[in-house]
């Protein structure tokens, strides 16, 4: 106990200290109560620390918490999104042409494997391994960067099935799933199917919604027009993790939603004959129903390995690819344009006689040439000698081009260019493809904005004979050719045919219903032209095609089509007709058409000479094997 | 003998045990098993080996209790330089992972600075126990090189924040031997004007800490890294903590050393600030039965070292809880009568000891 009498002692005792020097005499009680009051002075420091800590706590425990708590979840939680399996895609009779398979990554990681000899000894036996394989794994080991060592990549299940009976020799096998995308047909359907590949900065266009989650996306082609049918919902798993990022558990799970399969109305016996059709050539063939715009075929030659893409193509084989001449990679059918030649005539021809320029018994003479007036050199007919006295069907069939030269001198560019449009030259299919070209049906106008000229009248000429400006796609020159066959019922050319999703086995079918649109074509003269058709592969004297094998059961018409290709060097190859795009659109049968066939083969030669007897072979190949398949859906 | 007041009275009064100051250091020492039982994910071996470093400290607490104080004070020269000695053969022949601290006896390996914590308290009341207080500035001086010696010479193996500690201790056993006010100011310019020398003894690393204390998140993933996850850890324990078992910081090991120096943290995540307020208000509660202690003790000698080995205790509890929640750098202190680990378990336990002994022998003395 302290008292007021004590600590007066100690200081009295203090004063005498100071005055005595009695200094090194130690007295019990005074060093008891100064003990004491420097000890409840610490305890007092103590207490106040202490108060102090306990505020500084408070302010992390307390206040902060909220923030913590988010950085502690931050922490321990990881949202990793699962894959939905992308959708097939299968032909009109449901015969698979791209499917999505898991393949597994066999890894193994370092920290679970002990001995680093027995482990590469181990591998050795169960994957059969010869000496590059293990290098590779010591290279790995020695990698420190790398946490795992890969022992296999793209395993199949079957494979994996196999090796897993060794599996007690590698205990610290992993696998690590991977979706795939498998095309069954890569080369024929390369250019209907396009790829799929890993998501880049370019996909987040407007035309596809690309998901959180998602990894891969359609390229190009169907996979890239119906990404959003076939891509499905990615899932989620939320999973807890230690500090070393190893996964505790899964918290919390929601399954990827399936991808809806498309089926396309390609039937893929008609598209891989038409391919091999082409084989050695470059062209493209297409085959569609005139009636619904149904495309049954649809090819671009030469296409290309489209599983090197779905993989994730090498630097090198994308090089090779890119330098190859045949250019496999250019959609000849979509984006090819070519001079559509002589196949113009029989679509000039209809506008022309419902336009009252000719009626069907006009004649006019060819004697070869066409002169115009004010230019020097005469416009020539593929028929040196000339055709004599043709009409309109006559210069269908025989192609004579100083008849169409003549109409067109009369006709005017003007008038061309306005009629012909409503076969859908200079405008897109509107096929369910991207990257549609229109093509140019040429006119004063565009003369004037591209070319800052005005428009020649020997330049009408040329158009005439569906050369000079005049380019069209092979899809185009298809579309057109179903208007003739289907008496002017316009139809959207699609490859859609119908979805199945998958999670409800909901089926939605193309709208037929509203992919028809007529438009107004004279009964008359589209008799006259299609007849002009006929001829042209069965009047033995004038017909271009007449010359091909016919079929026996049913009778077709076509017109050929020779374009030629100016810009090319005919002078050192020498090979003067090799440079011409040989074409052939043609419907089937006559009297009653149900398919369309349209056959480009770039540099290919004369439209008679090459392309009428594919056409002829696919018309044929189509009534045999395809016609009773496709009546019976 | 004779024992007049019932407080020492059955079993605690043979063994000359505090059963006040006992009853509440066992439960922090119960509080830090089961806190270790749950960051372990009830790893038995771990708590059979931390249950053995208790009972190990237990019994050195007994026997230390056993012993007369005038014991300490006869042998406190030769524990002293005997320590010193043991400190410098660390210097030539001591082992270590990153800093050379400790001495392998062969059939035993130990930390000699782990004993200086216990020897200069010792040693500094011994020397003033028999002159007058408070001191004179010559007896200061002295006092001085009995901390000063052992700190620089356990900085240098190194290890900073021992060498602090100790010499804190010391200045301590000064204070609580009645150092006059304007000794201490001198001391504290003293103090402040070897700053930059002390800093510039420093090794890069010492210096590095220091710096990311001030710091802590720009350096993540360094130094600073532990700071963050340890506040992280007791940040979002909140007012009731996750429960115990519940601790995600400390069981997904986001939280470094969560059974050694950062079981605070791991404390505070699973009880909450509850459960903080209680663990500081026992460590305030046993600081202060150790003071009353040293008040009713008979001499300046048992005055002096009960004070500072109880205070000294305390240091260390600052020390650590300073260091988890960022109040002081990270200088690697164990968290007393919690932490895992055998040195520091019976070294606390050993101070205990000590402190019973002045306890129980009080009343002999008193003649």
């Amino acid at each position: 106990m302290v008292s007021k009498h004590r600590n007066e002692t100690i200081r009295k005792r203090h004063r005498f200290e100071e005055k005595t020097g009695w200094e090194d005499i130690n007295d019990p009680v005074r060093d008891r109560a100064s003990h004491k009051v420097r000890a409840l002075v610490a305890s007092a420091i103590v207490f106040v620390i202490s108060l102090f800590y306990l505020d500084h706590i408070y302010q992390i425990q307390i206040n902060d918490h909220e923030l913590y708590t988010t950085r502690a979840e931050d922490n321990r939680i990881r949202v990793r999104p699962i894959e939905p399996i992308r959708g097939n895609i299968l032909d009109r009779n449901g015969t698979i042409l791209a499917e999505s398979f898991d393949t597994f990554d066999i890894v193994a990681k370092k920290e679970k494997i002990v001995s680093e000899e027995n482990f590469i000894t181990n591998a050795k036996k169960v994957f059969k391994f010869e000496k590059l394989e293990v290098d590779r794994l010591k290279k790995e080991f020695k990698n420190k960067k790398l946490k795992e060592i890969t022992l296999q990549r793209n395993t199949s299940m079957e494979e994996f099935t196999k090796l897993s009976v060794d599996q007690y020799l590698l205990p610290e096998m992993e696998l690590i799933v991977k979706s795939n995308r498998r095309y069954v047909f890569p080369e024929s359907t390369s250019h209907v199917l396009g790829y799929t590949g890993k998501l880049s900065e370019n996909d987040f266009d407007s035309t596809v919604e690309i998901k959180e989650g998602m990894t891969s996306v359609g390229k190009i082609g169907v996979e890239r027009f119906y990404q959003n049918l076939l891509s499905g919902s990615p899932g989620f798993e939320k999973l807890e993790t230690n500090a070393n990022n190893e996964i505790i558990r899964v918290l919390e799970k929601k399954s990827a939603t399936r991808g809806s399969d498309v089926y396309l109305t390609i039937d893929i016996g008609l598209q891989n004959y038409t391919y091999e059709l082409l084989k050695g050539q470059r062209g493209s063939i297409i085959v569609m129903n005139p009636h619904n715009g149904d495309i049954l075929s649809f090819v671009s030659h030469p296409g290309y390995d489209i599983n090197l893409f779905a993989r994730g193509i090498s630097s090198k084989d994308y090089k090779k690819l890119l330098q190859d001449k045949a250019n496999p990679l250019f959609n000849r059918a979509l984006i090819g344009q070519y001079p559509p030649g002589s196949t113009i005539k029989p679509f000039f021809g209809i506008v022309a006689l419902e336009d009252g320029i000719i009626d069907k018994s006009k004649v006019f003479a060819c004697t070869g040439a066409y002169k115009l007036e004010n230019y020097k050199r005469p416009f020539k007919c593929w028929k040196k000698d000339g055709h004599m006295d043709v009409n309109l069907s006559s210069a269908v069939a025989s192609s004579c081009d100083v008849f169409f030269y003549r109409l067109a001198e009369v006709s005017g560019i003007d008038m061309i260019h306005e009629k012909l449009q409503k076969f859908g030259f200079g405008e897109k299919t509107y096929i369910d493809l991207y990257g549609e070209k229109t093509g140019l049906l040429p006119s004063r106008e565009w003369k004037n904005q591209s070319r800052q000229t005005a428009w020649y009248p020997g330049e009408t000429l040329n158009v005439g004979i569906g050369q000079g400006y005049f380019l069209a796609t092979p899809l185009q020159l298809a579309n057109a050719t179903s208007l003739l066959a289907s008496g002017g019922s316009s139809v959207t050319p699609h490859l859609f045919l119908r979805s199945i999703d998958r999670v409800n086995n909901e089926v939605s079918n193309f709208n037929y219903s509203d992919n028809k649109n007529e438009i107004e074509i004279d009964t008359e003269s589209l008799h006259v032209v299609n007849e002009a058709m006929w001829r042209v592969i069965y009047d033995k004297n004038i017909g271009t095609a007449s010359h091909i094998k016919k079929i026996d059961s049913l009778e077709f018409a076509g017109k050929t089509g020779t374009a030629q290709v100016y810009n090319l060097d005919k002078g050192k190859t020498g090979k003067k007709s090799l440079q011409d795009h040989a074409l052939f659109i043609s419907f089937a049968p006559f009297e009653s058409p149900e398919v369309v066939v349209s056959v480009i083969v770039d540099n290919g030669g004369s439209g008679s000479a090459v392309a009428a007897p594919i056409a002829r072979d696919i018309i044929n190949f189509y009534f045999e094997n395809i016609k009773s398949k496709v009546a019976m859906q | 003998m004779r024992y007049s007041t019932n407080e020492f009275s059955g079993i605690s009064s043979i063994l000359k045990i505090d059963l006040k100051l006992f009853a509440i250091v066992m439960i922090i020492v119960f509080l830090g098993m089961i806190t270790l039982f749950s960051v372990s994910s009830g790893d038995s071996s771990l708590m059979l080996k931390q249950g053995i470093r208790i009972l190990i400290g237990l019994v050195a607490m007994i026997l230390l209790a056993q012993i007369h104080p005038d014991n300490f004070k006869l042998f406190s020269p030769v524990l002293y330089f005997g320590g010193i000695f043991l400190l410098v053969l660390t210097i030539f022949f001591g082992v270590g992972k990153s800093a050379d601290r400790w001495l392998d006896l062969y059939f035993l390996r130990f930390q000699p600075s782990e004993l200086m914590k216990i020897f200069v308290p010792l040693m500094i009341a011994s020397f003033y126990s028999d002159k007058s207080l408070p001191p004179k500035f010559k007896n200061l001086v002295v006092a001085a090189f009995i901390i000063i010696v052992p700190g620089l010479l356990i900085a240098k193996q190194p290890d900073l924040g021992t060498a602090i500690l100790i010499t804190t201790s010391g200045v301590i056993a000064i204070f609580l031997s009645g150092i006059r006010l304007a000794h201490i100011f001198l001391g504290l310019a003293f103090v402040i004007g070897a700053i930059p020398f002390l800093w510039s003894l420093m090794y890069d690393y010492q210096k590095s800490r220091i710096l990311s204390f001030f710091s802590p998140d720009q350096d993540v993933l360094g130094s600073g890294y532990h700071l963050v996850q340890s506040k992280i850890a007791l940040g979002s324990g909140g007012l009731f903590g996750k429960g115990y078992m519940n601790g995600t910081q400390s069981k997904l090991d986001f939280l470094p050393e969560n059974h050694t120096d950062f079981i605070f943290s791991a404390f505070g995540e699973e009880f909450g600030f509850m459960g903080v307020l209680l663990l500081i208000t026992l460590y305030v509660l046993a600081t202060f039965r150790g003071m009353s202690i040293s008040i009713k003790a008979t001499d300046n000698f048992s005055r002096i070292l009960s004070g500072t080995l109880i205070l000294t205790i305390f240091l260390y509890v600052l020390v650590n809880i300073g260091m988890v929640i960022g109040i002081l750098p990270i200088v690697g202190a164990p968290l007393p009568f919690m932490s895992y680990g055998g040195t520091s378990m019976l070294t606390v336990f050993a101070a205990l000891g000590i402190i019973m002994s002045i306890k129980s022998h009080q009343r002999l003395m008193r003649k």
